[in-house]
């Protein structure tokens, strides 16, 4: 059936509408006289209207059909925007969106559970308050004389661009005899409609009921299906009933802006198209000359707003597919390269190293298809950030700073939970009442920064929040209570590592559990999300000055540079993202300190394991002279001891499986370019 | 177990190995392929009944000692083959000794004897076909069991 092709851009054009309404409405909020938001907001809503319509939603269609004539009547000014109609319109969109997310899941766009009824009353109700007149009515009339001029527009105009064939003569001859009417039907579509084929397909539906039978279509059927078509399609149409009656029947189809009828008659046709041919050349002309501007200015504006969402829609399985070629490309490649070593081949080289350079570009731009800005998750937080501020009669200036900071889609999908807990908990725990704010001498409005920046290969997410902070001994107490910690040793730790026990299991500050943050998800919920994105969480805070949370998640997971590394037969990789530099000791460079082997480097004090001990490899030989390879980690150095240095290569990190989840010194493993593999150190988790 | 008169018999198919002494099968829907010893690349701090993993044609597959997970001791040396299986998105696979091949079997050829309960929910009963006595092995709930051990 029809609809069903139609439904999935049915589906996400409904879902960027909506988004674009919440935007707007937030804009709204600011700004209760902002026209041009009105408008717009009046537009998507029709156009919704319209979709909803066009794909038999009519639950939906009523909804938006309510709102728009509320709209209408504010953009014309007979009513004035309230704080209590934005919230009745978010109301609506929350609606909207739950019947849309009930379509996705392949059934209708009624809701049990939700009264939409009463919703739609309630828009009514505000229309009966003010309303001067129907503004249906209004509509229609309008469309009427438009209509008409229309239509004597088109009675000056012979021109009908049919092509009149002897046998479309005949057929019309022969049905004439039969009591049909012949006529020319011009159906014009609202300029922006969506999906045109599906409304085209209903207009023909609807003649067809009426017993009439269409001709002849300009353009011909095959091209009307596949939307080939600007606005308007001509159709020669046989029918019993007038034209009155077809112009309607043809008019109640939604988007449809304008209909033109006439009486066909092909003989009287081709002779007034003799005898103004030239005429009428010269007419279209100008006329084609006058309408240009007009229609160009349309374009343009359609461009501009669709500008924003131009994207390709493609499969995440194809996605995820040409990232795995493009890991065993990488692989083939060192596999090649690791063959011909042995041989010494000069014009091998060459081609070697331009396949290297191509892989590479290949990479890289396979990699960036991969990313997506940040926006995609960050979007939805003003509206959700606004409705929890109002819940919590909390008042809350939320600022989005990089949302064009772009990360690898798997994060985006993943990160979006995790931060939304952050920001409930910003508001919740955090903001503080503005009579309490004030009565601290801040200003009553809090902020909640919400920022994305790449630094290095990292991306960093922050959440920053002017509030309460995070009391220390309030922290320490409860995780006394929980048993997670004793006392004593609590009192010694330094403010991070207390701060650092919230992100235990089973840990919860507010002392009563209230609806927003208290859902049995904890912060040690968006602590393993974060990890197992190979990213970290840190949290800093100052007592009522705020709080400071830092997610730092790597550009992308699947191919890395690394060092490969040997310690007894096997090869280890560390990420060449937390190298510092590699260097050479001897034994005597060993010092210890505090149980703890160190060496000095350049006055600096850094701590050293070796890899062996730290992985529990049995390892008899000590070496006189080792390679050491230096890492940081924040401000931090480490040293890890290792037997040989083996060189740099990009692997792809392949996961170890579930079986070895208890595993924390390694990330995942990579297969090397003679078969063979390397387990990849998770140099953090060693160093613990 | 006691199989009633009344109940379907009902036929299965086995791959059939052996270990130790001993010959054992899994159900064969969970097979996936059989290849030969290749070298393992161990995995340290992981759990002692897993060898460590192996490139099988890209992927990394964990390497599980089989005779361990059973709770008794094979050399290395006796392993011949590895058996890759597949359940849950888990692929391992197990190392056994000769592989006999594919097992017809049917319910009534089916047994639980007390005998086996060193083996507890690792064992689905003890094939009898002939002379041969075929420990049937409960691929699903070894698996389970490994993955669960923290």
């Amino acid at each position: 059936m029809m609809r069903d092709e139609y439904l999935s851009v049915f589906i996400d054009e409904t879902k960027e509408a909506i988004q674009n309404m919440n935007d707007i409405l937030l804009k709204l909020e600011q700004d209760m006289e902002d026209m041009e938001a009105i408008n717009e907001l009046f537009r998507i809503l029709h156009t919704l209207k319209g979709m909803a319509g066009t794909m038999e939603f009519n639950t939906m269609m009523t909804l938006c059909h309510r709102m728009e004539n509320l709209l209408d009547e504010i953009r014309n000014g007979r009513m004035k925007l309230t704080e209590d109609i934005i919230d009745r319109l978010f109301k609506g969109a929350d609606i909207l969106e739950q019947m849309l997310n009930s379509i996705e899941e392949g059934e209708s766009d009624e809701l049990e559970e939700v009264d939409v009824d009463s919703l739609i009353k309630e828009f009514e109700g505000f229309l009966e308050g003010k309303s001067v007149g129907s503004p249906k009515a209004e509509e229609k009339k309008e469309e009427t004389k438009e209509e008409a001029e229309e239509e004597k527009e088109e009675g000056e105009e012979t021109s009908i661009p049919i092509e009149i064939t002897d046998e479309l003569v005949h057929v019309i001859k022969e049905a004439k005899e039969k009591g049909y009417e012949s006529y020319y039907v011009r159906v014009t579509l609202d300029e922006g409609t969506q999906l045109k084929a599906a409304r085209m397909y209903l207009v023909f539906h609807k003649i067809e009921d009426l017993g009439g039978e269409i001709l002849r279509t300009v353009p011909p059927v095959e091209d009307i299906e596949d939307e080939k078509f600007d606005l308007d399609v001509d159709l020669v149409v046989i029918a019993k009933q007038s034209a009155e009656e077809l112009s309607g029947a043809i008019g109640s189809v939604t988007d449809v802006a304008r209909v033109v009828v006439r009486p066909f008659d092909p003989e009287k046709e081709l002779e007034k198209r003799k005898k103004k041919e030239e005429e009428k050349k010269k007419e279209e002309e100008k006329k084609e000359e006058a309408k240009k501007p007009e229609a160009h200015i349309h374009h343009k504006d359609d461009k501009k707003k669709r500008k924003i969402t131009q994207t390709v829609r493609v499969d995440i399985e194809k996605l995820d597919t040409l990232m795995n070629l493009m890991g065993e490309l990488v692989i083939a490649r060192s596999r090649i390269v690791e063959t011909l070593k042995k041989y010494s081949i000069k014009e091998v080289d060459e081609s070697l190293a331009q396949l290297s350079r191509i892989t590479l570009d290949l990479q890289n731009i396979v990699m960036k298809i991969r990313m997506v800005p940040i926006a995609y998750v960050f979007n939805r937080f003003p509206r959700m950030v606004r409705d929890l501020a109002k819940q919590m009669n909390k008042e809350v200036d939320f600022i989005i700073k990089g949302e064009d900071t772009e990360l690898d889609r798997t994060f985006v999908e993943e990160i979006g939970d995790p931060l939304l807990h952050l920001l409930r908990n910003a508001i919740d725990h955090g903001i503080e009442s503005k009579e309490e704010r004030i009565a601290k001498g801040k200003p009553p409005k809090g902020t909640i920064i919400l920022s994305a920046r790449h630094e290095g290969n990292n991306v960093v997410i922050e959440i920053v929040d002017d509030g309460r902070g995070i009391d220390r001994d309030k922290v320490i107490k409860k995780a006394v209570e929980r048993g997670l910690i004793d006392e004593a040793r609590a009192m010694m730790l330094p403010d991070d590592k207390v701060f650092e026990l919230i992100f235990l299991p089973g840990f919860s500050t507010k002392d009563e559990v209230t609806e927003i943050s208290g859902r049995g998800v904890g912060m040690d919920v968006v602590k393993n999300v974060v990890e197992s994105l190979n990213g970290s969480v840190s949290i800093e805070s100052q007592k009522d000055k705020g709080t400071k949370v830092t997610i730092r998640l790597p550009l992308t997971l699947a191919i890395i540079q690394a060092l490969l590394v040997k310690v007894k037969d096997f090869v280890y990789a560390i990420p060449i993202a937390t190298i510092d530099s590699t260097l050479k000791i001897t034994k005597e460079d060993i010092q210890v300190v505090q149980d703890q082997e160190v060496v000095v480097i350049r006055q600096e004090v850094v701590p050293i394991i070796k890899l062996w001990e730290a992985l529990g490899i049995p390892h008899d030989e000590e070496f006189q002279s080792m390679n050491v390879v230096i890492i940081k980690m924040g401000n931090r150095k480490y040293g890890i001891v290792v037997d040989t240095l083996i060189g740099q290569d990009d692997i792809v990190i392949k996961s170890l499986g579930k079986l070895f989840s208890d595993v924390k010194e390694f990330s995942g493993g990579a297969v090397l370019g003679d078969g063979s593999i390397a387990l990849i150190l998770d140099v953090a988790n060693l160093m613990m | 177990m006691e199989i009633g008169e009344k109940e379907a018999v009902q036929e299965f198919e086995v791959l059939s190995f052996v270990v130790g002494d001993q010959e054992m099968a899994f159900d064969v829907d969970y097979v996936e392929i059989v290849i030969d010893v290749a070298d393992i690349t161990p995995v340290p701090k992981s759990k002692p009944m897993i060898k460590g993993i192996i490139n099988l044609r890209g992927r990394i597959v964990p390497i599980i000692d089989l005779a361990d997970v059973l709770g008794s001791y094979v050399d290395e040396s006796q392993y011949e083959s590895i058996v890759v299986i597949k359940y849950n998105d888990i692929e391992a696979g197990f190392m056994v000794g000769t592989v006999k091949g594919v097992l017809r079997a049917s319910t009534n050829e089916l047994e639980s004897i007390s005998s086996l309960e060193r083996y507890g929910e690792k064992s689905r009963g003890l094939i009898k076909k002939g002379n041969r006595l075929v420990v049937y092995l409960d691929v699903t709930k070894i698996i389970d069991e490994i993955a669960g051990e923290e």
